[in-house]
């Protein structure tokens, strides 16, 4: 990626008032960036928790800026929420003597596909994949339909690969269900990777009761024990769960690419 | 550079941000709780940028720390850092944008946003906070961001634009007056606009007064 030892970058998350797990992979990546020396100033920033997105360029001392969501998708927030509080106008913003860039979601990346194989083999390092079915879950809902999309594109891109037997995306509140993993997967190993950006409530709680691996939402000692049992062994089948795709160490590269890939269509192509 | 800013502020004797008090040293610059002032000997020593962000995470207690301006910041801790930029980056874990915030807002390149024009904005679940009354607005922020107990900031916007909070303590929206009562030597920690914490707490008593 070209030398960007003059610019800034701000990572947007959403964050929690009650999980404080939210902001950690935002967190991680940030540091991982700042580690690496590629840009003068790399700054955290939330909807739900400080520096708000009100405050963030206050910090930022750099004249030029890339904003980079560190959401899953398309949405609510990256549509309406960032760009009204940070007050852009589109993917270019010229305020105050600054230039804003406002880069797409981190889950749009191609490279995204790579990251979920990875996680997957990650989870389950000796499967037979022709005996393996692999099951991307994200949120779904109806207030969001880019929030399914997101998932499916995913599904759809790994399954041409024709590296797993079958690959399917599933949803906690639309169908096709996670609850349904049994009827909608046939091989005897299944792996599921959760396609959310942080771990919380959802990945620690939700969705395995949702695949009957907890029976109740309980708050364990370790909530990140849920993902050290494998494999599930039900009915048969075994069953592989990993953590949320977006506290994957290589997303650091995925927000690099990200930044190249608004580069290349934002400012090469205007300046050709 | 903020950076420079805040080393020459230390060198005009300013020494304490909400409840961290800090000091140059030999080494560099060392930061602790203010509580821990005469006990320095017996905390716990860190080094880094992530230790700042941990600790500022949980209170004492274990518990999530949402609002970093709560009061409440657990004890027992000093974290040794080795020049002003690392002292800056550990003052913004614990008070994210602060120093930005107030040397912006001493510039004239920040202004504080009254209450009504962050609610105006709001949309989706927060929309209806749209419709918090005066009275409402005055009640919930006396009660969400006390300095006693809740938020250590200085609130500068008022519930209605060119109005100054003055249904708070006068101490509540001075920059001047360290809000832990301790009369320090403190860089103002200012609160420019309604936090998301606040516009939540306006939701809930929306929802309350709609039962």
């Amino acid at each position: 990626m070209p030398n960007k030892r003059k610019s800034s970058l701000v990572l947007v998350g959403h964050g929690s008032t009650l999980n404080p797990d939210s902001s950690a992979p935002t967190f991680q990546h940030a540091d991982e960036i700042v580690r690496r020396g590629l840009f003068a100033e790399v700054y955290c920033s939330f909807w739900k928790e400080e520096p708000s997105l009100r405050e963030v360029l206050q910090m930022v001392e750099g004249d030029d800026v890339y904003v980079v969501p560190n959401f899953i998708s398309e949405g609510y927030f990256t549509e309406i929420v960032i760009p009204r509080e940070l007050e852009l106008v589109g993917p270019i913003t010229h305020r105050s003597g600054k230039i804003i860039k406002y880069c797409e979601p981190v889950g749009n990346d191609p490279r995204m596909v790579d990251l979920l194989l990875h996680r997957a083999r990650e989870a389950a390092p000796k499967v037979p994949l022709e005996k393996t079915s692999l099951l991307i879950v994200g949120h779904g809902t109806s207030l969001n339909e880019k929030s399914a999309e997101a998932a499916q594109s995913q599904a759809r891109a790994i399954r041409e690969k024709g590296i797993y037997a079958e690959v399917f995306e599933a949803y906690m509140e639309e169908a096709p269900f996670v609850a349904d993993w049994r009827k909608n997967t046939s091989q005897p190993n299944v792996v599921v990777v959760p396609f959310f950006i942080a771990d919380g409530l959802h990945s620690y709680q939700d969705i395995p009761v949702l695949l009957g691996i907890e029976s109740a939402p309980t708050v364990a000692a370790s909530q990140q024990e849920v993902f050290r049992r494998n494999p599930y062994r039900l009915d048969g089948r075994a069953l592989y769960y990993a953590s949320a795709i977006g506290t994957e160490p290589l997303m650091a590269d995925v927000i690099l690419d990200t930044i190249d890939r608004f580069d290349r269509k934002h400012l090469y192509d205007s300046a050709a | 550079m903020i950076r420079d800013e805040l080393a020459r502020l230390i060198q005009d004797g300013y020494n304490a941000l909400g409840e961290l008090e800090f000091a140059e040293s030999s080494h560099g610059y060392f930061l602790y709780h203010s509580a821990d002032r005469n006990l320095l000997s017996e905390t716990r020593v860190y080094h880094s940028i992530e230790d700042a962000r941990m600790i500022a995470k949980y209170d004492s207690s274990g518990a999530y720390r949402p609002l970093k301006g709560a009061p409440n910041l657990p004890r027992g801790w000093r974290i040794e850092l080795t020049n002003v930029d690392e002292l800056k980056r550990a003052l913004d874990s614990f008070y994210p944008g602060a120093i930005g915030s107030w040397l912006a807002y001493q510039n004239g390149k920040a202004h504080p946003v009254c209450l009504r024009q962050t609610l105006n904005r709001q949309t989706g679940m927060y929309r209806v906070t749209r419709k918090l009354t005066d009275e409402q607005a005055q009640n919930l922020v006396q009660e969400a961001c006390r300095s006693d107990s809740r938020c250590l900031r200085t609130i500068l916007w008022g519930i209605e634009d060119s109005r100054p909070p003055d249904f708070l303590p006068s101490s509540k929206f001075d920059p001047t007056v360290d809000q832990t009562g301790q009369q320090r030597a403190a860089l103002p920690f200012l609160c420019l606009e309604a936090c998301n914490l606040l516009v939540a707490a306006a939701r809930n008593t929306m929802k309350k007064s709609s039962r």
